[in-house]
């Protein structure tokens, strides 16, 4: 037993559980209405962020000391609950704690605004534990499970204000994902079958000699698993959750939506293609020109609708179905070069996104201000805050020496390279248009911000800048964001080491 | 352990049971003691005998020369008569706080108590005529049951349920016959009966009566077009249809159709066969078909037996495949889907009890107030729906492994309305739980005050459901391993 690895998992988990739980003792002493004191808000400010913190710690500490592998029980003969710790795993996992910590510290801020904090902290806890155990599973019946449990116990966050329409937000994207699900384990259970093991293996496990003759099912089995896990990663045609979850949600809920629950869904994905089927099963087939041609149709329709869009944070929302399209894109290929885009852009996203999201957030924390025609003179307002709102589009539109840059170089260069024929060219064309939509859907939001024209009176414009418990971390994101392009190299050997073990 | 006490499992609750009316009981806490004492000590010499599996047969009589009410314990009937003896005590204790506030206690427990003494019969019968009588009496000691509130529409579902049963079994009794004619012998042999000899070139003839056949005991387990009658079942009071619309009698709709199709029919003559594509159909169909109706449903115990229509196909699916494999899945289906759907019926049942809500879009806020209830209610979802972890993940994963090793056309399709099932099931559970848990803004809370959790009768099985649930869930190799033994020896 690696007692690091399980206090990693149920350290968050059990902390989280504890949060709910003290709320229901609180209701039944009928204190369940009374909003909670300074004092009592502190505490849980104060727990939260020791539990967020030393669980970070423990998972960090957990990935990059050395292999380890737990097998927890055996859930059936043969499939075992299994957890190992390998490159990919590492490098999920630090994205993911990094990020979980800095929204973390936002949230604290930010929750004041909606209320209800003990019960989205311990769900926020909670999740995170289940992401760091998705990221250590060893095989594809533990990372559905984890996947299961991670949507069962993020969909409350999203749920969070209780109107209706965030229930039916909550609902649909609760469904979309275990429709997805669902596509996946019908995908698990013929691969079971016709895999040596469903432990992931670099290069995957398919027996071949078995699977002759079968070739055909398992192609649908697969496409049906790319499609199912790609609902969470945003992927037409399962798309249509994401524009209805943000809005609704709270802003740090929406930002690690994005930035980090979409990308579980590409390291399932990673996980089945790369770890389990085995590229070259697909390579040249029929699933893998629909996987290219849906992830392009993705990145494209994604970044038009954003362009479209005038509620803020639904716009952001689509800018995450185009973006982790981009990511998907670069996997289908099947190319050490986008494979090393992919992942780089997963990181990258994910700082971005939740950069955006956060700004997102101090608009609605501060003004209310959700639409985008709402904005014209904010620059005035909160100078700094829109400054990193700024560099992350620049970051997410790709303008060197930021990071988005760094990794759209990549999956174009990986599209090029690979013998995929129309796509090859096609491919970074389309990634070009999108960065000018990009372009085109974020940066207005600055110039109107420091430009208004006369659209307002400049001069009845107060400075009310972000408190700073939101600004530091949204600085802190917008840094990274930057600072990942000035310095790629780790990140970029790191990312590359992991696509050539597998390609 | 002698074969005679498998007589005794199946008469004693029957006379107990019929004595309840006449008995002079001082109180009703008597009466209580008297039959929860039955019940227990019935399943208590149950247990012991499944686990004592006395080899021999036992003739209760003879009509004629291969005619006989006969009982044996095999590996079929341990799997049933476990799922019933475990049951029924837990379901009576939550039936005596149930049936407080129903009226007309005595009839109905005596009814109750002797159903399940007619349900064990149908575990433990030896041939198909003891099977095919011990079937017969279940719709007729159940049917006052359904009667029991004597409004107009009890009186009519009790009549459909009547019409569907009898002609169900009419079909049934035809292909008893033929299996009397063309089989070696009357009784349940692994494998099958069917002499090739005597059969000849009459092969379609046969598997015309085996459709037939399998089609009328399908009935009680409601696979379309036969599902109309279990919805509607659903104005029984809540132990009814809890236990018997959820376990004992569709499930023994479910056990008679593997005896025929494994014990006398066999496997090996039907797989492949027009039969098995004939059966398969209408299986896979119901499996989408009770789902969505599910999902249709606003009435709270109508769509948990709506979802029960469903997951029985579960069960036939896996009968249908015809393979040892499948049976195995069916069997674990058979006993999780036991305890999960029993589950889910005792908290709605909670809910009508202590509420009289009966409509889903009452229950806004309940699970602040009845936090035990719809966390139960939750987890029975959850493994319906075959979260890993909880045990309706295992029986789905050994239909499906079931499926994918058949390799046809038609099973493939089962899988994928397996998925789109389980989908469905997501839908119509978790709406449930979310709108308990999570009600909308501006809720008002006084308007649910006099809600609360029901006393430890009721939420005493619940908690050994849920428990089950997890167990099952997280360690099934044993239960797996003794399914795999009864199953091997029918390939």
């Amino acid at each position: 037993m690696d007692a690091i690895m399980i206090l990693a998992v149920f350290l968050p988990v059990l902390s989280g559980t504890l949060l709910l739980l003290s709320l229901t003792a609180k209701k039944r002493s009928g204190r369940a209405c009374e909003k909670p004191g300074r004092e009592e808000l502190r505490s849980l400010h104060l727990a939260v962020a020791a539990a967020l913190v030393l669980s970070a710690a423990a998972a960090l500490l957990a990935a990059w000391s050395g292999e380890r592998s737990l097998t927890l029980f055996e859930l059936m003969k043969g499939i075992p609950v299994f957890f190992r710790i390998d490159d990919v795993s590492r490098l999920f996992v630090t994205l993911i704690s990094v990020v979980w910590v800095v929204i973390g510290f936002y949230s604290f801020v930010y929750m004041e605004h909606e209320g209800k904090e003990t019960r989205f902290f311990g769900f926020y806890l909670i999740v995170y534990g289940v992401l760091v155990a998705l990221c250590f599973s060893g095989n594809l019946v533990t990372l559905y499970m984890c996947y299961e449990i991670m949507t069962l116990t993020s969909m409350p966050m999203v749920l969070h204000n209780g109107s209706r329409e965030a229930i039916m937000a909550a609902l649909k994207y609760l469904f979309y994902s275990m429709c997805g699900a669902y596509l996946g384990l019908f995908g698990i259970f013929f691969l079971y079958q016709y895999c040596d093991t469903l432990t992931f293996t670099p290069g995957g496990s398919l027996n071949l000699a078995l699977a002759s003759g079968h070739t055909g099912i398992l192609y649908v089995a697969i496409f049906g698993m790319l499609i199912g896990f790609g609902a969470k990663a945003g992927m037409f045609p399962l798309h249509a959750w994401l524009p209805a979850a943000h809005p609704v949600a709270p802003s740090p809920a929406s930002a690690v939506l994005s930035g980090i629950i979409a990308k579980a869904g590409v390291l399932a994905i990673i996980r089945v293609v790369f770890f389990v089927v085995g590229p070259d099963f697909i390579r040249g087939t029929w699933v893998q020109t629909a996987w290219m041609s849906l992830a392009l149709l993705t990145v494209f329709m994604g970044s038009m609708m954003a362009f479209r869009e005038k509620v803020f944070k639904k716009r952001l929302a689509y800018s995450t179905v185009s973006q982790v399209s981009y990511v998907l894109f670069g996997l289908s290929v099947l190319s050490q070069t986008g494979m090393t885009g992919a992942l780089l852009h997963v990181v990258f996203h994910a700082v971005i996104k939740c950069a955006l999201f956060s700004t997102a957030g101090i608009f609605i924390y501060r003004f209310g201000k959700t639409r985008v025609e709402e904005l014209y003179g904010i620059g005035k307002q909160m100078p700094k805050t829109l400054w990193c709102y700024t560099f992350a589009a620049l970051a997410l539109i790709g303008i060197p020496p930021t990071s988005g840059f760094v990794s759209k170089w990549y999956l174009a260069q990986g599209a090029l390279e690979a013998k995929v024929g129309v796509f090859g060219w096609l491919g970074p064309a389309v990634l070009l248009i999108s960065a000018l939509l990009t372009a085109g859907y974020l940066l207005p939001v600055t110039t109107n911000g420091f430009f208004p024209g006369n659209k307002v009176d400049a001069a009845s414009l107060k400075k009310q800048e972000a408190p700073g418990g939101m600004l530091i971390p949204l600085a802190i994101l917008a840094g990274l964001a930057v600072l990942f392009g000035l310095f790629p190299n780790p990140l970029i050997q790191f990312a590359g080491k992991i696509a050539s073990a597998v390609l | 352990m002698n074969a005679a006490m498998l007589v005794l499992v199946v008469l004693l609750p029957i006379l107990a049971g019929v004595l309840i009316p006449v008995l002079p009981f001082g109180s009703r806490r008597q009466m209580m003691v008297y039959i929860e004492g039955v019940v227990l000590l019935d399943s208590a010499l149950t247990i012991s005998l499944l686990i004592a599996q006395p080899q021999d047969a036992f003739e209760l009589f003879r009509f004629a020369s291969n005619l006989s009410i006969s009982f044996r314990l095999d590996g079929l009937g341990t799997v049933f008569a476990g799922i019933v003896s475990v049951l029924w005590p837990l379901a009576t204790l939550y039936a005596f706080e149930y049936m407080e506030h129903e009226g007309h206690e005595k009839i109905f427990f005596a009814f109750y108590t002797v159903t399940y003494g007619v349900t064990l019969g149908i575990a433990l019968a030896e041939d198909v005529v003891t099977m095919y009588c011990f079937y017969e009496l279940l719709t007729l000691v159940t049917l006052p049951l359904i009667l029991h509130t004597l409004t107009r529409e009890a009186v009519l579902a009790s009549r459909t349920y009547l019409y569907y049963s009898l002609g169900g079994a009419a079909f049934a009794f035809v292909g008893m016959i033929f299996i009397l004619s063309y089989g070696t012998t009357s009784n349940f042999v692994p494998g099958g009966v069917l002499d090739l000899a005597k059969i000849g070139d009459r092969t379609n003839l046969l598997l015309l009566i085996y459709v037939l056949c399998f089609m009328g005991f399908s009935v009680k387990a409601a696979m379309w077009p036969f599902s109309g009658w279990l919805p509607k079942a659903g104005v029984a009071p809540t132990p009814v249809t809890a236990l018997l619309h959820a376990v004992a009698v569709v499930k023994a709709g479910a056990f008679t159709t593997m005896r025929i199709t494994y014990y006398s029919f066999g496997a090996e003559f039907l797989r492949g066969t027009w039969a098995q594509a004939v059966v398969m159909i209408p299986v896979i169909f119901t499996i989408v078909y009770g789902c969505s109706r599910a999902l249709k449903e606003t009435h709270l115990k109508r769509r948990l037996a709506w979802s029960t229509v469903s997951n029985l196909s579960y069960i036939l699916f896996g009968v249908v495949l015809m393979s040892p494999l499948g049976l195995v899945g069916a069997l674990c289906h058979m006993i999780f889907h036991a305890t999960m759907k029993i589950c889910s019926f005792f908290c709605a049942g909670a809910v009508i009890c202590k509420t009289g809500r009966e409509y889903i879009h009452q229950l806004d806020g309940f699970g602040r107030r009845m936090p035990k209830v719809f966390a139960a209610f939750t987890v029975s979802g959850l493994a319906l729906m075959g979260v890993p972890g909880l045990c309706g993940f295992v029986s789905k994963w050994n239909l499906v492994k079931a499926a994918v090793a058949d390799g046809s056309t038609l099973a493939y399709l089962g899988i994928a309305s397996l998925m789109i099932s389980a989908l469905l099931t997501a839908i119509y559970m978790l709406t449930i739980s979310v709108r308990a848990f999570f009600p909308a803004k501006g809720f008002d809370d006084a308007s649910i005050a006099d809600v609360r959790d029901p006393g430890w009768k009721m939420l005493l099985p619940l908690a050994v459901f849920v428990a089950a649930m997890f167990l099952f869930g997280l360690h099934p190799e044993p239960i797996l391993v003794r399914l795999q033994a009864v199953a091997a020896l029918v390939g």
